[in-house]
């Protein structure tokens, strides 16, 4: 569907960035960062992330480094509470980090200060959307409420300019007749998909997908999943964590395999799926296709 | 005295009493408006992270909660005054009593209505970078007062009720009307059952609007 614009990954190979889960992390991705070529600036380049809570008490990014170029539709795989989460949130922008920096097209946005602090690039940080697994719709707000509110409460947009645009979105995606329907009155899909088209209007240059389909009923699964793939094809980047396979088996154009808060294998998805590199990503695959969870 | 009921004795009294009801109308809704405005700010005071900001509201809460409204009222008409050497006329004290009196108990309800906002809304503003005003007035503000608005208008139907404390510092209320007019007519069966009647014909269908409320808005909005 979207093997057009898969793209080989960049001078530093899957082996280079697959952290050991000894807490050695952060000396194999310092390598990958020496070792990149110039040339290749990845669109977004994750370094060294770290991130506990209760004040390091419990760890849940070890030392995570990637990165993604503008072509790539990265799908995030793991165990439950492997820190697939965190890491779309940390790339967001919502978490305090503990080490490390995230870039997004060659600009450090999100950084961890020599003081500890946490320092997040607002500018750059609005140029991403994200969608939760979690309804996040305002409820006393209708749906075109929802779409414009931060356009024009944030950007100072005029309303009648973001209604029109907001009209085009959901007329695009056969969301229109329910321009003044309240979140209630929506379907759990409707409501996923009125969020993407939240996230939409604020024209991101990456879009991060947070399990938007674990809370919703099988049936509605398609349409959410069919959003998501039409935006693909427009040439979206976009990040996503997601246990459905056949969903990333389709999207992704690289894939990271996140457990114990470390990136055990990243790489193409023909390789990942067909042949995993190493035995807990074998395991996981297993355990995923027995439909048991890790 | 003659102690037959006649409903007809109260007509040439009821101006007076009405006017005593636009008193205590004007001094309810303008004490309910105050006490909604400082009680959200309470509410957000009481759950923020501030230390000092909760201590000092929590205490305030506390303190208005725990204590007999006519003992605030009277302590603010004649002590403070007192205190800060100034001159504070009936009308002004009982304001200031009744408007911290709804502040309490209005930040009491917004408090609760702040905590039932997920955190999945926190989310939605900062990934949509909602400066914190516009999520304070566009997201947080209107979902909160929807949430607490049952809650908000009982205790406006309890304010209106207390108001009636405010004869005792003199103010012209539906109370202190009927008051006048009973022990100087000594007719107090007919005029306290026509004041009493007048509060109710206000108030049941204040409460009668709480339940229409729950009903209606928030069903719709699934809040």
């Amino acid at each position: 569907m979207v093997s057009g614009s898969r793209q080989i990954p960049a001078a530093p190979g899957p082996a280079s960035s697959v952290a050991d889960a000894g807490g050695a992390g952060s000396a194999g991705q310092s390598a990958e960062g020496e070792d990149r070529l110039p040339a290749t600036q990845p669109f977004v380049e994750i370094r060294n992330l770290r991130k506990s809570y209760a004040r390091g008490a419990i760890p849940v990014l070890k030392g995570v480094g990637d990165t993604m170029s503008k072509t790539d539709r990265l799908v995030i795989l793991g165990p439950s509470g492997g820190g697939k989460s965190t890491l779309l949130r940390c790339v967001m922008g919502l978490e305090t980090i503990d080490s490390g920096a995230i870039t997004l097209d060659g600009r450090n946005y999100i950084e961890c200060l020599s003081n500890g602090r946490t320092f997040v690039d607002r500018t750059v940080q609005r140029q991403v959307g994200m969608v939760f697994q979690h309804y996040t719709l305002f409820p006393h707000l209708t749906v075109l409420g929802n779409l414009i509110l931060a356009p024009v409460k944030r950007n100072g947009e005029k309303k009648g300019a973001a209604i029109a645009r907001a009209e085009a979105l959901l007329s695009r995606f056969g969301l229109i007749s329910k321009l003044k329907s309240y979140p209630s009155q929506l379907s759990g899909g409707q409501k996923q998909r009125v969020a993407i088209a939240r996230a939409l209007m604020l024209e991101p240059k990456l879009m991060l997908f947070d399990e938007v389909t674990s809370a919703l009923d099988p049936e509605l699964i398609a349409e959410v999943e069919s959003m998501i793939s039409e935006l693909a094809e427009g040439g979206m980047p976009m990040m996503i964590v997601t246990h459905d396979m056949g969903f990333a088996k389709n999207i992704a154009t690289k894939v990271l395999f996140c457990a114990d808060g470390v990136v055990m294998e990243s790489g193409d998805p023909e390789t990942f799926f067909a042949a995993p590199k190493i035995k807990r990503t074998r395991d996981f695959l297993a355990s995923i296709l027995r439909g048991t969870k890790v | 005295m003659d102690l037959t009921f006649s409903p007809s004795f109260v007509l040439p009294y009821l101006p007076a009493l009405l006017r005593g009801l636009y008193m205590t109308l004007l001094l309810s809704i303008l004490c309910i408006s105050i006490g909604l405005v400082f009680g959200f700010a309470v509410g957000l005071m009481r759950n923020g992270t501030n230390r000092i900001a909760y201590a000092c509201s929590t205490i305030f809460v506390e303190f208005f909660r725990g204590t007999p409204v006519l003992i605030q009222l009277f302590w603010i008409f004649f002590c403070l005054p007192v205190l800060l050497n100034v001159e504070i006329g009936p009308f002004v004290s009982a304001t200031i009593a009744l408007s911290l009196y709804m502040t309490a108990l209005a930040s009491e309800a917004f408090r609760s209505a702040l905590l039932s906002i997920g955190s999945e809304q926190n989310d939605a503003v900062l990934a949509l970078g909602l400066p914190r005003r516009v999520s304070l007035l566009h997201v947080i503000l209107p979902q909160a007062f929807l949430r607490a608005l049952p809650n908000l208008l009982s205790n406006s139907v309890t304010l209106f009720k207390e108001s009636a404390l405010v004869s005792a510092v003199g103010i012209t209320d539906l109370m202190f009307q009927g008051e006048i007019i009973s022990s100087a007519t000594a007719r107090p069966i007919e005029v306290l059952t026509t004041v009493a009647a007048m509060y109710f014909a206000v108030g049941f269908p204040l409460t009668q609007i709480v339940s229409l409320v729950e009903r209606r808005v928030l069903r719709r909005m699934a809040i």
